[in-house]
């Protein structure tokens, strides 16, 4: 029993510890922006790995959530007599959840994995050593500009994402479906406030990118430097990441809607 | 210890008191004292796990001692404020025992990498300056090879040729001769000694290879459990035929310097009994 | 084309495209793009009864909208809910004084709005001016309990 505790201490011991550490490494990133400032290219190169190499993943899938959610939407809105407001709510539920939501899912699955094994190998490899000893901080050369390049890019893909999920959903509800063009598009835009639903949704989707992105690059940095901790990181980076998301979700959903 | 200060009269380059260190429940350092000269080939021998790299990076800063100091160069390595460390460390070069090459950037960019970070130079200079370092270790040929097609051997020789880049006051080496054929290991010897004579280096060298190392060393230290066992020049070591020399150069498994990770007697261990 | 410009100018395609994802969901998704921004000035209507009526609700005369209501209470004197209309500048002294409001529902289920029709009057609608002739919202269950209500009286 008194085992029992104790095992339960430690691990809450650890996990303080553990973010303890994450913030620390936050903190020691937002310092990082100075020479990101000063060495913009360090940026560029990672919003290239880490934010156009998920384009092509997040514009199909916005592509085919939008068309499902046009689908569905018309059979049940036509049960009612209601498919001019299709476009509404396919634009609704983009805008406001689906397209800030499975964006951050989605990039946790791209780009936060591959950016939490780079790192955790270069961990393993020492290169991170290397690079103390060479006077180089990694936190600010090499964590520093992955971080930002995430933060800035997940708000870019989730517009992305919702703007080829509306078109997908005028696609199948306009072309396939015939619903009027005019009421489609007006139901949207009466529907849709910018200052609620829009800047809203930007807002979830900077919260989100912040969130995975430092998720991602904490597993990797704080990982045990072997094969199997990196792979251990990995999938931790994924499964914090949904879970924070998802939790993050409802709560900033509570606070900007109710 | 104070036979080196009566010697050598100018304060040593690294002066290592008291340091205590460990790792879990076990110390790997338990009260070293140890100085490295300027301007000369120190040596730190022992064996597999004794500490060794362990030892390197306590000079580096990377980790932090339990007990006692560590200066180098007159600064004490622990209490520096991160920008002071930093200086410091651009004044160090290490060549870590894997090599520890960027893998996503060339031969070329791994070299140009420190002078990319710390110096200002013009894109002539230092393309210059990066050819220089890799044609002594006879790897210019290979400057635009990524580390992944490189073999260990030759990642070794450019992260040597990286370590040197910016002209340090001291290089530590850790194990540079593991892969390296007889060719190119008597290259890196003579490399070692060429780096330390004419550029005024101090180098550190970590190795097990004895002969290799007795040739190039000015000094030489060796460590076992935890502590330094012997230190003197080759010549004295060879001569007092210390049990440890005799040990490590006919590679019995016993002797002064153990083979064993500390453990439970053999049979304890196997018939399981309690300790 | 060297790794670095390709680099270059993909980072640059993609800051264009999530740019232009964002203006596509400022001005052709939601209101900004549609929306009134200019002046607009208070005329005020007293309903018995506004339904579901709710702030930002258009306000439209002939189906066109000319305003949207700004402000919603009650006022405890005469038991009536008043709705605060702003009204676009440009209709500044063009409403006759005389218009009749009544509360709209847009299809059988939609959102209600405020429709304006235009009444004879020479004197026209002004700042803080009032709005005489309501009608309330059609609220469905008084509409069902007075139809059944109706159906009763015709069996007897
Ligand atoms: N990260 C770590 N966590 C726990 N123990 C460690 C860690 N790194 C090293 N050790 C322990 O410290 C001891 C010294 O390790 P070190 O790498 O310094 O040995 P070494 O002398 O360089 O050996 P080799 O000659 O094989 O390179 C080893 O016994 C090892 O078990
Ligand atoms: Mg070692």
């Amino acid at each position: 029993m008194i085992g029992f505790f104790a095992k339960l201490g430690g691990w809450g011991l650890q996990a303080l510890t553990r973010l303890g550490r994450a913030h620390l490494l936050l903190l020691s990133m937002m310092r990082g922006l100075l020479e990101i400032l000063r060495r913009p290219r360090l940026l560029l190169d990672q919003v290239f790995s880490v934010g156009v190499l998920t384009i092509l993943i997040i514009a199909v899938a916005g592509l085919f959530v939008g068309m499902v959610l046009g689908l569905q939407g018309f059979y049940i809105l036509s049960r009612f007599g209601g498919e001019t407001a299709l476009g509404l709510m396919v634009a609704a539920s983009l805008v406001r959840e689906l397209g800030p939501v499975l964006t951050a899912l989605l990039f946790a699955g791209r780009a936060g994995s591959a950016l939490t094994a780079e790192i955790g190998l270069m961990k393993a490899t020492e290169q991170l050593s290397g690079l103390e000893m060479m006077a180089v901080n990694p936190e600010h050369r090499v964590l520093a500009p992955r971080f930002f390049a995430g933060f800035l890019s997940v708000p870019l893909l989730a517009a992305l994402f919702s703007m080829l999920g509306v078109m997908g959903g005028w696609m199948v509800g306009g072309g396939m479906l015939s619903v009027d063009q005019g009421a489609f598009w007006n139901g949207m835009q009466n529907g849709i406030d910018f200052r609620e639903d829009i800047i809203n949704g930007v807002i979830k989707s900077v919260v989100f990118g912040f969130v995975c992105t430092w998720i991602a690059i904490f597993q990797g940095y704080d990982c045990v430097p072997t094969s199997e901790g990196v792979s251990r990181a990995t999938t931790r980076t994924v499964v914090h990441s949904s879970l924070a998301v998802l939790g993050l979700d409802f709560v900033l959903t509570a606070l900007m809607f109710s | 210890m104070s036979k080196a200060e009566n010697i050598d009269p100018t304060p040593p380059l690294v002066r290592i008191r008291g340091l205590r260190f460990r790792r879990g429940s076990r110390w790997i350092f338990d009260g070293v004292d140890m100085d490295i000269p300027r301007g000369k080939v120190t040596a730190i021998m022992g064996p597999s796990g004794t500490g060794k790299t362990t030892l390197l990076k306590l000079i580096g800063g990377q980790l932090r001692p339990d007990e006692g100091t560590v200066e180098v160069d007159g600064e004490n390595v622990h209490a520096l404020k991160t920008p002071d460390l930093y200086r410091l460390r651009m004044r160090m070069g290490m060549l870590f025992q894997s090599g520890a090459l960027l893998t996503d950037m060339s031969v070329f960019e791994n070299v140009a990498f420190p002078l990319r970070e710390h110096t200002g130079l013009t894109e002539s200079m230092i393309r210059k300056l990066v050819l220089l370092k890799l044609e002594a270790v006879g790897l210019r040929g290979a400057r635009d090879l990524m580390p992944s097609e490189l073999s260990g051997g030759m990642a070794r020789r450019v992260a040597l040729a990286r370590a040197i880049a910016l002209d340090p006051m001291m290089i530590m080496y850790d194990e540079p001769f593991t892969g390296q054929d007889p060719i190119s290991m008597g290259v890196l010897v003579q490399l070692i000694r060429r780096l330390n004579d004419a550029a005024r280096i101090s180098s550190v060298v970590v190795s097990h290879d004895v002969t290799d190392t007795l040739r190039i060393a000015d000094q030489v230290h060796v460590i076992s459990n935890g502590r330094v066992v012997e230190s003197g020049s080759p010549a004295q070591l060879q001569e007092s035929g210390g049990d440890w020399t005799r040990q490590f150069i006919q590679g019995l498994p016993d002797g002064p310097v153990p083979f064993h990770y500390p453990a439970a007697s053999l049979r304890e261990d196997v018939l399981e009994l309690p300790a | 084309m060297n790794k670095k410009t390709v680099i270059e100018i993909w980072v640059g395609v993609f800051m264009a495209l999530g740019l232009v994802a964002l203006f596509f969901l400022a001005m052709q998704v939601s209101n900004l793009g549609t929306a009134y921004t200019g002046e607009t000035f208070d005329v005020n209507a007293r309903f018995d009864n506004i339904g579901g009526l709710k702030v930002k609700a258009p306000v439209t005369i002939a189906g066109v909208e000319v305003g949207r209501v700004t402000g919603i209470r009650y006022d405890a004197e005469d038991f009536r809910a008043v709705v605060v209309m702003g009204i676009q500048e440009q209709y500044l002294e063009r409403i006759p004084e005389d218009s009749f409001a009544k509360i709209l529902t847009a299809g059988l289920l939609g959102e209600q709005y405020v429709g304006l029709d235009p009444g004879g009057s020479e004197d026209t609608l002004a700042e803080g001016s009032e709005i005489a002739v309501t009608q309330s919202a059609l609220v469905l269950e008084e509409v069902v309990g007075q139809f059944i209500f109706g159906k009763a009286k015709e069996g007897t």
